[in-house]
């Protein structure tokens, strides 16, 4: 089997129509209210596959972690009973971006350090994922992940007549079993490397440093100014961590049945920016002031998580940029820390 | 735990009462809409007094609902007889939590409200500024919305029964929409009050696709100036600049969509630009 | 500081989050905000924790919270927590009886450098509940009495009425091998101690050898920069002094967040910090006022 094959867009329906037959899949689908925007969700069908799609609201990590996501159930008896939900079916994560990927590599890193947990990785073991090449859009400034393929099993560029398929892993190449392929020429070759091109020269935004001198910059300064300034147009709604692809935050709670004999312990998705984050016994709160739950987003993706996994939690999809409703975009704020850091060594 | 059960609060099945005060009742009809999760509320309860759902009712009560905003000298006296009759007071929905759109009143004289509304015949009622349930007496669980939130309800009824305390959400609405997976109003180039409103909500409304109008009122942290600087930016990114072309809000205009849910005791921006806490 | 290692085995249901229930042996009421458990594994297997480390203390229902362990590893068949009554789990706590169950999970943290403070002088600081978790620490030296060289217990309570674990104090005071400081803010009537915030003891009547003592402090946030500048004055060096700090872990295992104070997980880089570890670090509250309240 060679590496690179191609697949046309009739092939692709055919294939997600098996692969659907095989289990379940999940990929970009078309929103019903909203045409023209996409979000990961259960494909019922080929045609509800949006394959090529700017980025999404929510990043697919919530295949593996759901934002509220059942740990165990219990009851109430004596002693009581905990009743692990033990989700076993293998599923299909279909047209992943090339960032995304990076996001979920990195919150593989994540859970894995120990004391590892094993929610996260149970997940994932049950999935083969399909990553598809993209068009960026007005936020995007994908860096240095745009164009890995570490973490899919089959990766999908877009070509004249459907896509080049390069396979991956041996569980890609098990999976084109399922499909009617052919042997890539070099035509499709070349269509491949001019769509990587055109995506490189369409990354325009990008973050004007090095992560290891980004993270030199955060570390050595202060710019208590720039970050009250940034709070003062924060909303601490915490959009930016909600939709971001590598954040990992999360907060555990019980809930009980109407019965009240029985419920489940859920963890959901948390933000740091949030006000009651960082408060602890005593009404203390460690980040009580806004620019100070500003400053730690920053610290923590770029300093923080950068020195303890070698590289900067941010995959550049641009979700958190999108997402602020009071426009604060990571690349401007990131670009005026390295200009004010650079400006006050000169001066 | 060696109960099969949630601790027992009261020593035998709770009493429960419903009450309303200046309101359109509309979260009463919620409450009857839970249908089979009422049912099983019902099985560790019984509702002694509920107008909009039976004839009987009773003087003696465990809990009381008490639904809408205190807006008469006589309504001040009745939620006292009622607190000093309730082991645990629930206020239903924004009206009694915040005084919801109630408050609208507290904008003119209440000689002027008087007026306007009853002219001649107004001799006899005794109106006072709206207010929330909680500016008059101690409340202990609060719900909000308008109508009240099921899920935030369900969450308190399953708190009081339990022992429990329960505290409104500090967070803003976006979380819950977010964690729905719900797309951003704003990239609809349509104005949201979700980022500074209480959620709890399970962001319902952005849900159908309507923009959150603030109904479950501000969160403690909301930044207000927040809002006023990203809805007037020159400067600003593709989203928001539709967003800021589209619409041009004025200072006065971003305060009147604010007022709507938030004029207890009385919503200035002066007051509510605070840029923490 | 010591290496847990209790997550060895991949099978370990904590990793999912799942609890083990231990059931509850004996309950005593220490004031009127907390109560001393005694519990024992429903195995009956000993938990082999350190002395500052923590377990997740669960009611199904009722929530997940991080409680220190007040007990000795020397106490291997049964352990204790020590619950003071803030909020929906801990109240539920205060209801339980011999009998009933609860879930746990851990331990998890790193608890003191005992192997360090082995033959050296032990100074231990504690402010209000404070106490709890370097209990642990104090018994297992009063089991282990040869193994260290002096042993100095300065303890503040507000009053008299919210001193915990009046019987070891008493006991404590009495043996010859212990030098016991005991003050309250507020006395009442009956109070014939010392008076005052736990640092003036510490300052007029605490001498030590700073070369050979290590100082252990625990206690309300606000505390520990008054008592780390005692310390100081004394002689000693920032990294002779620890602290044990007080977090809301949600998971205990560096995941979820909620513990990082600047680049630390609190839950599994402590919760026992020396001094030179968190000067650095402005989030420390402990060391710093927060940033709000400085001039």
């Amino acid at each position: 089997m060679p590496t690179e094959v191609v697949m046309t867009s009739k092939a692709v329906d055919r294939f997600v129509t098996r692969l659907i037959e095989e289990g379940p899949v999940m990929g970009p689908r078309e929103r019903r209210k909203q045409p023209g925007f996409a979000k990961f969700d259960w494909i019922e069908s080929a045609d509800e596959l949006m394959l090529q799609y700017t980025t999404t609201t929510v990043p697919p990590k919530k295949a593996f972690f759901p934002p509220r996501q059942p740990l165990f159930e219990f009851e109430l008896t004596v002693p009581p009973k905990i009743t692990p939900l033990e989700e076993a079916t293998p599923f299909t994560l279909v047209g992943v971006h090339t960032c995304d990927l990076a996001g979920l590599n990195m919150l593989d890193d994540a859970y894995a350090k120990e004391p590892a947990e094993a929610v996260w990785p149970a997940a994932r073991a049950r999935a083969r994922i399909i990553g598809v090449d993209c068009m960026p859009d007005e936020y995007c400034f994908c860096f240095d992940t745009c164009a890995g393929r570490e973490g899919c099993d089959l990766f999908f560029t877009p070509i004249e007549h459907g896509y080049l398929v390069e396979v991956i892993t041996e569980a890609g190449e098990d999976m084109l079993r399922l499909s009617d392929v052919s042997r890539a020429r070099e035509d499709d070759l070349n269509d491949a490397r001019n769509f990587a091109a055109e995506k490189g020269q369409r990354i325009t935004a990008g973050i004007r440093s090095s992560a290891g001198d980004f993270a030199d910059i955060l570390e050595e300064g202060t710019f208590e100014d720039l970050w009250r300034e940034i709070a003062e147009r924060c909303y601490s709604c915490g959009s930016c961590n909600t939709t971001c692809p590598t954040c990992f935050c999360f907060d555990i709670n019980d809930e009980f049945d109407l019965g009240l004999t029985a419920g489940r312990r859920v963890r959901t998705w948390d933000s740091c920016q949030l006000q009651e984050f960082a408060l602890v016994a005593g009404g203390h709160n460690f980040r009580r002031i806004r620019w100070q739950r500003v400053r730690h987003r920053w610290h923590r993706k770029f300093l923080y998580l950068y020195r303890e996994f070698d590289h900067p939690y941010c995959t550049g999809c641009g979700r958190c940029s999108r997402a602020c409703t009071a426009d604060i975009n990571i690349v401007d704020v990131s670009n005026e820390i390295i200009e004010r850091a650079r400006g006050s060594e000169q001066s | 735990m060696a109960r099969e059960s949630a601790i027992p609060r009261f020593g035998h099945k709770p009493q429960v009462a419903f009450f309303d005060f200046a309101c359109c009742e509309g979260c009463q009809l919620s409450v009857l809409q839970l249908e089979e999760r009422l049912l099983e509320i019902l099985e560790h309860v019984d509702v002694v007094t509920w107008r909009e759902a039976m004839t009987e009712q009773s003087s003696e009560y465990d809990i009381a609902f008490c639904e809408g905003s205190i807006t008469t000298e006589e309504d001040v006296e009745r939620i006292k007889d009622i607190r000093a009759e309730a082991a645990v007071l629930v206020t239903l929905g924004s009206c009694a939590s915040t005084s919801c759109h109630n408050e609208l009143k507290n904008q003119w004289s209440m000689d002027e409200v008087l007026d306007v509304v009853y002219g001649d015949d107004a001799g006899q009622i005794h109106t006072i500024a709206s207010r929330p349930i909680s500016a008059v007496v101690e409340v202990d669980y609060q719900t909000f919305g308008c109508p009240v939130s099921l899920p935030e309800f369900v969450k308190v009824v399953s708190a009081i029964l339990t022992g429990q305390s329960y505290e409104p959400p500090n967070e803003p609405v976006c979380v819950e929409c977010k964690r729905n997976d719900y797309l951003c109003v704003y990239e609809k180039g349509e104005v949201c009050l979700g980022p500074v409103t209480r959620c709890g909500c399970d962001a319902i409304c952005t849900g159908w696709g309507d923009a959150c109008q603030g109904c479950r009122g501000l969160m403690d942290s909301a930044n207000i100036g927040a809002m006023l600087k990203a809805l007037t930016r020159e400067e600003a990114h593709s989203i928001m600049r539709t967003v800021i072309d589209r619409h041009q809000l004025t200072e006065g205009e971003i305060a009147a969509k604010l007022r709507i849910y938030n004029n207890w005791p009385e919503f200035t921006l002066e007051e509510a630009e605070t840029d923490d806490d | 500081m010591s290496e847990t290692g209790h997550l060895d085995h991949p099978e370990d249901i904590t990793a999912f989050y799942q609890p083990v229930m231990a059931r509850v042996i004996t309950k005593q009421r220490l004031t009127e905000m907390m109560v001393l458990l005694r519990l024992q594994l429903d195995s009956a297997e000993p938990l082999d924790h350190n002395p500052g480390e923590f377990l997740q203390i669960s009611l199904p229902g009722y929530g997940e919270a991080p409680i220190s362990f007040c007990s000795s590893p020397t106490q291997t068949k049964s352990f204790e927590l020590c619950v003071a009554a803030v909020g929906n789990l801990s109240e539920a706590m205060h209801d339980l009886r011999p009998g009933d169950f609860l879930g746990v999970r851990g331990p998890y943290g790193h608890g003191f450098p005992i192997e360090e403070m082995r033959d050296r002088d032990i100074l231990c600081v504690a402010g209000g509940i404070g106490l709890a978790p370097l209990r642990s620490l104090i018994k297992y030296v009063a089991d282990r009495r040869p193994e260290f060289e002096r042993m100095v217990l300065v303890y503040g309570a507000r009053m008299p009425d919210e001193q915990l674990f009046k019987d070891d104090l008493d006991v404590w005071d009495a043996r010859e091998d212990f030098e016991t400081l005991y003050t309250v803010d507020e006395p009442d009537d009956q109070w014939t101690g010392r008076t005052g915030v736990v640092t003036e003891p510490l300052r007029e009547e605490v001498q030590i050898n700073p070369e050979r003592t290590t100082a252990v402090v625990v206690g309300p946030p606000v505390m520990y920069r008054f008592v780390a500048a005692e310390l100081l004055e004394k002689g000693m060096s920032e990294e002779n002094i620890l602290f044990s700090l007080e977090r809301r872990f949600k998971c205990g295992m560096g995941k979820c967040g909620h513990c990082q104070l600047n680049d630390l997980y609190v839950c599994q880089d402590g919760p026992v910090f020396r001094y030179t570890d968190l000067i650095g670090r402005s989030e420390a509250i402990e060391v710093w006022a927060p940033e709000d309240e400085r001039e």
